[in-house]
This record gives C-alpha cells, sequence and structure tokens, in this order.
C-alpha cells in the first residue's frame, strides 16, 4: 500500500522574497492562465529537478515564486533556458513581470555558478575593454589591415577613423567581429564609405555586446554602458550608434 | 543614440546612399529580433519592425518579399536570444529555434534578413544543422543587405587625397606601421 500523500506545507514569506522584490505584488496576480507558457518555445525544454515527468514554464516558474520557491527557480535552468524574450511579460493580461522576474534569477544566481562564457567574459570586458580579451594593439593593426583591403577592394580613400575628435558618429562594436569573422565590420564600412559619414571607434572600450545585461550582472551592466558614453564625450562625438 | 534602422532611413531618403535592388534575385523574408521590436516597444514604446521590413524592400523588389509574421511585436525569438547563443545549453537552443525554423519554411523564403548578430548566428549556424527549413540558403544582417545592395561611387581624388592625410596622420599617432606601399 502507499503512503497516503500529505499536502506539503508552504510557507511564503512576502515581505522578504527576492525576485519579487521588483514588484512584490505582481506575480501573486497570476490567474494561472497559461498565456505565458502556451506561447513560449522554450515550454518543456526544461526538466524540473525531483519531479519526474514535470518540465519548468514560465507560469510553473512565476507559480513557484508565488509559492516563496524562489530558490528553486534560481537553481534551476529555467532562467537560462528562457531566452528573455518577453513575449510572455508582453501578453500576460495581469500585467506579471515575468521576462524581469527570470533576469532577477539569473541576477540571484552565484557568479562563478552562471553558466558558459559570460560571466567570465564580462569581467574580461571590465578589466580588458572588451569580452573577449583583444589587445588594443591588436585591434588596431587589424583596423588598419582591413582597412587599407576595403579601399583596394572598393572604396580609394577609405581607412578607419580610430579616436576621430568631433566626429558625427561613434561605433561600437561585436567582439567577434575582430576576433573570428573580421570582414563583416566590412560592411558598416562600405556603407560609411558610401554615404560619407564622419564616423569614428574608440581605441578602448569599443565593445558593443553586453554581457552584464544578460548574466544579470546590473553593476557591470551598467559600468559598459556609462564607457561608450564616456568614449562619446571623450571624442566629442554627438551621436552613439550601437549595432547590436 | 541612433539605431541602425534611424541611420540607414536617413541615408536613404537623404539620397546620401543609392541602392540597386536589381542585384538582389532570391526571396526574402524578415525576422524580428526581441531587443529591436517587442523589448524596444516595451521600453521605449517603439519598435523598430516597420522600419526593417521598409529598409528590406528598398533592397529587393517587392514581389520578392515573404512575409514571416504579421504581427511583429508577437514573432517568435530566435531561440538565441538572452545569451542563450553562448551559453552551454545547445541541444534547448536547437529545440526552442524549432519554431523559427519553422516559421522561416512556412514563408518559402530564400534569404533571411536578421538585423541582430545573435538571432543571425543561430538563423544561420545553428537551426539549419538540425531543422528543415525549406528553400532557405542563407542569412543576412540589414546592413550586409544594404551593403550589397549599395551602388559605390569613388571619392574624389580632393576627397581621397585628404583621407590619405588624415590616415597617416592617424597611424603615426597610434605607432601603426602599415608595409611600404607603393601609390
Amino acid at each position: 500500500m502507499a503512503e497516503e500523500a500529505k499536502p506539503m506545507e508552504i510557507h511564503i514569506d512576502r515581505k522578504n522574497r527576492k525576485i519579487g522584490g521588483i514588484a512584490p505584488e505582481l506575480a501573486d496576480r497570476c490567474f494561472t492562465c497559461g498565456t505565458c507558457s502556451g506561447g513560449c518555445p522554450a515550454t518543456g525544454l526544461v526538466p524540473m529537478e525531483g519531479a519526474e515527468g514535470v518540465t519548468w514554464d514560465a507560469r510553473k516558474a512565476i507559480r513557484a515564486i508565488v509559492f516563496g520557491m524562489e530558490q528553486e527557480v534560481v537553481d534551476s535552468k529555467w532562467p537560462w533556458v528562457c531566452t528573455l524574450c518577453g513575449r510572455c511579460e508582453y501578453a500576460c493580461p495581469m500585467g506579471i513581470k515575468l521576462m524581469r522576474s527570470f533576469r532577477a534569477a539569473r541576477t540571484l544566481r552565484e557568479r562563478d555558478k552562471v553558466p558558459g562564457p559570460i560571466h567570465k567574459g564580462t569581467m574580461m570586458n571590465l578589466e580588458r575593454g572588451n569580452n573577449l580579451g583583444i589587445p588594443k594593439e591588436d585591434f588596431l593593426y587589424l583596423l588598419a589591415d582591413l582597412g587599407k583591403e576595403l579601399e583596394e577592394e572598393c572604396c580609394p580613400g577609405f581607412y578607419v577613423p580610430v579616436d576621430k575628435e568631433g566626429a558625427n558618429l561613434i561605433v561600437t562594436i561585436n567582439s567577434k567581429e575582430p576576433f573570428g569573422e573580421p570582414d563583416d565590420m566590412k560592411f558598416w564600412w562600405k556603407i560609411f564609405y558610401a554615404a560619407k559619414e564622419d564616423w569614428t571607434v574608440s581605441s578602448v572600450n569599443w565593445e558593443g555586446v553586453n554581457w552584464g545585461l544578460f548574466s544579470g550582472d546590473d553593476p557591470a551592466w551598467k559600468e559598459q554602458v556609462r564607457r561608450i558614453i564616456e568614449n562619446a564625450r571623450r571624442l566629442k562625438v554627438k551621436t552613439i550608434l550601437y549595432p547590436e | 543614440m541612433v539605431s541602425v534602422q534611424e541611420l540607414l532611413k536617413e541615408y536613404i531618403d537623404e539620397g546620401r546612399i543609392k541602392l540597386d535592388p536589381s542585384v538582389n534575385h532570391h526571396t526574402i523574408t524578415v525576422h524580428d529580433p526581441c531587443n529591436y521590436v517587442r523589448k524596444s516597444q516595451m521600453a521605449f514604446g517603439d519598435h523598430m519592425g516597420d522600419l526593417n521590413r521598409w529598409i528590406t524592400m528598398q533592397c529587393v523588389d517587392p514581389s520578392l518579399y515573404r512575409e514571416m509574421c504579421d504581427d511583429p511585436m508577437n514573432n517568435f525569438c530566435c531561440g538565441a536570444g538572452g545569451g542563450a547563443w553562448a551559453m552551454p545549453y545547445d541541444e534547448e537552443r536547437l529545440a526552442y529555434g524549432k519554431i523559427k525554423a519553422d516559421q522561416i519554411k512556412a514563408t518559402g523564403a530564400e534569404i533571411v534578413m536578421a538585423p541582430c548578430h545573435n538571432c543571425r548566428d543561430q538563423i544561420m549556424k545553428g537551426l539549419p544543422k538540425v531543422h528543415d527549413m525549406g528553400n532557405y540558403k542563407e542569412t543576412l544582417y540589414l546592413w550586409e543587405l544594404v551593403a550589397n545592395t549599395l551602388v559605390i561611387e569613388p571619392w574624389s581624388e580632393e576627397e581621397i587625397e585628404k583621407a590619405h592625410a588624415a590616415r597617416d596622420a592617424q597611424f603615426e599617432r597610434d605607432g601603426i606601421e602599415m608595409e611600404e606601399e607603393e601609390e
């Protein structure tokens, strides 16, 4: 005979809720309608630990938060397989901040347990100015070489203006391009050439990919944005183009 | 702060760049990156879905355009958003992307325009490995599509000389020594 199942006692401490701290009462408004999880491609992708055959989805994660099981959400893969696309939050009839809640769950993950390279890349960025640690000298030589290539291919007179004071436009760069797909930088360069744009790129802190946003690291996120603005101010450039 | 779409529209509207759509012969559809569309609308009250389509239409004959989603605000994520492209959960990321692959297949388009690095990598390097995408051949950045469609007119001698002088001064300042070149 199987033992009779006893209902688990749930202790809900709304006042000290960490994820709900964004909007303490909002998760509690959930009607459990399932609009969020019904329209989410991540539904069913992450098995719930200790519950055979049960998978995470947006509705269950929000309900877990309501029931005080924040830590279970933080420890699960759910907030990381969720791509923070915001479709659930956009559609929620009760205005629950689902996307922000799941990002908050990322923030609560211990930094050395952030999956993949996004935390390490963030630290690398703070230290060396880009996620992949490309040295300034390599970067400048690459821009010079590629600029010369483009000049020969199609654009006589072209070069990459670095640290040009008073330019009209300053551009950030996705470090994956100088690192692995350098020719892809030429698409914008051709456009700038054709438009005769007065543009520039900074020799330092030029990274456009903000992994602090994704790893849930607010101070790093802000620091990177601050640096981009600082570059524009230092070079007296009015407009920032952020091609991410 | 200017978005890539606003800048490209300005260049086109003001005649600063010229485009020749006759160089593009493939059917094309437009993906809506969450950050440029839904999340932009939620955060700033404006989104780039319509401009993405408008700029694409400046680059191709409208008869080649295939719509992926009637409501950009409710389009699906590529599956690699929020840093997922860099995370170690490949299986989940690709399973997530099936709905995007199905959408692309349903359009019948050969090219997908994706104005985001992350979406482009997922659609170009991720999804085709595991999903049937119908007529799909290639993914292009918005600025790649524009660059491919550009009519480039070389600068005047005077402009070139001025640029060379500025370049040389910059290289000297930064200590960049290029290999000897013959002019």
